[in-house]
């Protein structure tokens, strides 16, 4: 009988790091440099001596293959930092008001409301950042009408939203005359105003069913930041078809930063602006 | 030192050119498919661009006549297929390139033709 | 001006858009003059079984990118084998985005694609055996290994064995170094082989 003498050192060998860093570049879009190989190293053998897999190779092919994906999910979540606050990838916003909004007006012939959408809602750090965005920062609002809608597929989340209550880390980045203006101290967290809470509509959407995002149809732009590195080849690409048939002519889609729509669909068309690189649902597109 | 936007699916296609050009002091980056390279085209243009023909999401086609719609320096491009049929030349160039190349290309083939594009032909 | 709230979101008034349409008034929508409605009978028909053939059919005439990326998506989550004799037909195509755009389909079918790719493997065209090997990079398939050393010993096509090494140089084991060590030889002076054999060699002697 063998003794529990285990242990045995999981080594990734130069190879592994490469064919790792192809695979997960392939997939995701996210390119590891040879400096980083101590951060994917440990991470790596910290998910072999999970799931008990013998070898770097026999993981590598249960990764690879995978029929839930759940393993590369897992991955990507160590591999990102995914953190929820407020203002957060601020520049995206900054490009909303100086680039998106102004092109969006122009070409408006009507007076209805500015459509935005965002997907997913998570706690509501992010609906309610565009909402302090508009009002602090975009001389618009005087003249037009805004249309906020923010969903997930958990509703226990969107409570939370709706709520409103949040973390002194979570409101960390917030400049503090916007956190005096619109929040109030209760005990340790922060309690967000009513205005702000009656500005965003909250609701319950699976982004992978057809009858739930069927009726989302006319926004200008839609935020889908940080999910769709999650979701499987063919999800990530149905997804992408949802927000083309939920975008109006010329709108905008607004991806994390660690995403490109590289690795998801060729629907849109790529356009720099100073600020960020979004997506846009062509003109001519009916 | 000049740019270089290598753009082929084939991780091992990308590493081969990527240590020609780094050999002789290229700065040199990576995109699996013409999306990824537009993205990375529009932050910073590039003095050069080796692309594929055959690629997911966008083909070299795809991403050259985007790439010469855009408003940006129209710095030159090399069509790299294995493909040497006519038709698919006259594609090429109609589609932006400068230069078409069959695979499998030799080392001292690309860097004739990268410096003669660059107008680096003394180098 | 203000923020405003209406019943969560617009109605789906448009006629594009019929709720509870049968998939004979689908099939007819995809050959509709306005894209928008034969982007939506695309997507709805993937409730209709049988519809692959017409999908196909569609594809190899739609020039509306979005149309196109919509039917495939569609064909892929059909995945009957209707959806993959269409799909292979379309490898074949002059269109080469439309031959790329299926090569992707195909990589999603791993499990409905793996009866026909030793046929394909064997192809008298050089173009469809380098799509096939590009599809073999996403099929859990005891016999891939296999089927690249057969690729790189016998197939007369340098890029094609190209193609095949690139993929042994993440897939390969110690099976393949005598095949990679054989296809050095055989294609001694093109550097290209010469450089992805002794990568692909290097990553499997250190395993």
């Amino acid at each position: 009988m063998k003794t529990d003498a285990k242990m045995t050192q999981i080594d990734i060998t130069d190879g592994d790091f490469e064919k790792f860093r192809e695979y997960f570049y392939r997939k995701t879009g996210i390119s590891f440099e040879s400096s980083k190989r101590y951060f994917v190293d440990k991470r790596l053998v910290e998910r072999i001596e999970a799931t008990n897999s013998e070898t770097f190779r026999s993981y590598f092919t249960m990764l690879r293959f995978q029929a839930s994906g759940e393993e590369l999910q897992l991955l990507t979540n160590l591999m990102t930092v995914n953190e929820t606050y407020f203002v957060r990838e601020e520049y995206q916003f900054q490009c909303l008001i100086n680039s998106m909004l102004p092109e969006i007006i122009k070409r408006k012939t009507d007076q209805k409301p500015i459509r935005i959408w965002c997907i997913p809602s998570s706690s509501g750090e992010e609906p309610y950042s565009v909402v302090m965005y508009l009002l602090e920062r975009w001389a618009g609002i005087n003249q037009w009408d805004v249309e906020i809608i923010s969903s997930d597929i958990d509703t226990g989340i969107l409570q939370k939203a709706r709520a409103g209550r949040y973390s002194a880390r979570s409101v960390q980045y917030l400049p503090s005359h916007w956190l005096t203006k619109y929040f109030t101290k209760t005990g340790d967290d922060y309690q967000i105003c009513q205005n702000l809470r009656e500005a965003v509509e909250f609701t319950r959407v699976n982004l992978s069913e057809p009858a739930d995002t069927r009726p989302y149809r006319n926004f200008d732009v839609i935020f889908c930041r940080n999910l769709l590195i999650y979701f499987d080849d063919v999800s990530r690409k149905a997804a992408a078809e949802t927000f083309f048939d939920a975008l109006n002519p010329g709108g905008f889609l607004c991806l994390g930063h660690s995403e490109s729509m590289s690795r998801i669909s060729s629907l849109y068309k790529v356009r720099k602006f100073p600020e960020a690189i979004v997506y846009q649902k062509s003109l001519e597109a009916k | 030192m000049k740019r270089i936007l290598i753009i082929d699916d084939a991780a091992t296609v990308r590493m081969y050119h990527r240590n020609i050009l780094e050999s002789i002091g290229y700065t040199v980056e990576e995109a699996m498919n013409g999306i990824e390279a537009l993205e990375k085209a529009l932050q910073e243009p590039f003095d050069l661009y080796i692309v594929d023909v055959n690629m997911p999401k966008l083909d070299g086609y795809g991403f050259l006549s985007q790439l010469r719609s855009e408003e940006i320096p129209q710095n030159p491009a090399i069509m790299v297929s294995t493909e040497a049929a006519i038709h698919d030349q006259t594609a090429a160039f109609r589609a932006g390139a400068n230069c078409y190349l069959v695979k499998p290309v030799r080392p001292v083939q690309l860097l004739t033709h990268v410096r003669l594009l660059l107008g680096e032909e003394s180098k | 001006m203000a923020f405003v709230k209406k019943q969560v979101t617009e109605t789906v008034s448009e006629d594009e858009r019929k709720q509870n349409r049968d998939c004979a008034d689908l099939l007819v929508g995809l050959a509709d003059a306005n894209a928008t409605t034969r982007r939506w009978a695309a997507r709805d028909l993937v409730d209709c079984p049988g519809s692959a053939t017409a999908l196909v059919e569609r594809l190899k005439i739609e020039s509306e990118p979005s149309v196109r990326e919509v039917i495939l998506t569609s064909l892929t989550k059909l995945g009957d084998p209707s959806a993959i004799v269409g799909l292979v037909e379309c490898l074949r195509s002059e269109d080469a985005a439309l031959r790329n755009e299926v090569v992707e389909a195909m990589k999603q079918l791993p499990d409905d694609v793996a009866p026909i790719m030793q046929a394909l493997l064997n192809d008298a065209d050089p173009d469809v055996r380098i799509f096939t090997v590009n599809v073999l990079e996403s099929l859990c398939h005891p016999d891939v290994e296999a089927w690249l050393i057969e690729v790189i010993d016998h197939d007369a096509h340098v890029n094609v064995c190209a193609t095949a090494v690139d993929l042994l140089g993440e897939v390969g084991t110690q099976a393949a170094a005598a095949a990679l060590t054989r296809l050095k030889a055989r294609f001694g002076d093109d550097p290209y082989i010469q450089f992805a054999a002794d990568l692909a060699l290097k990553r499997i002697n250190e395993d």
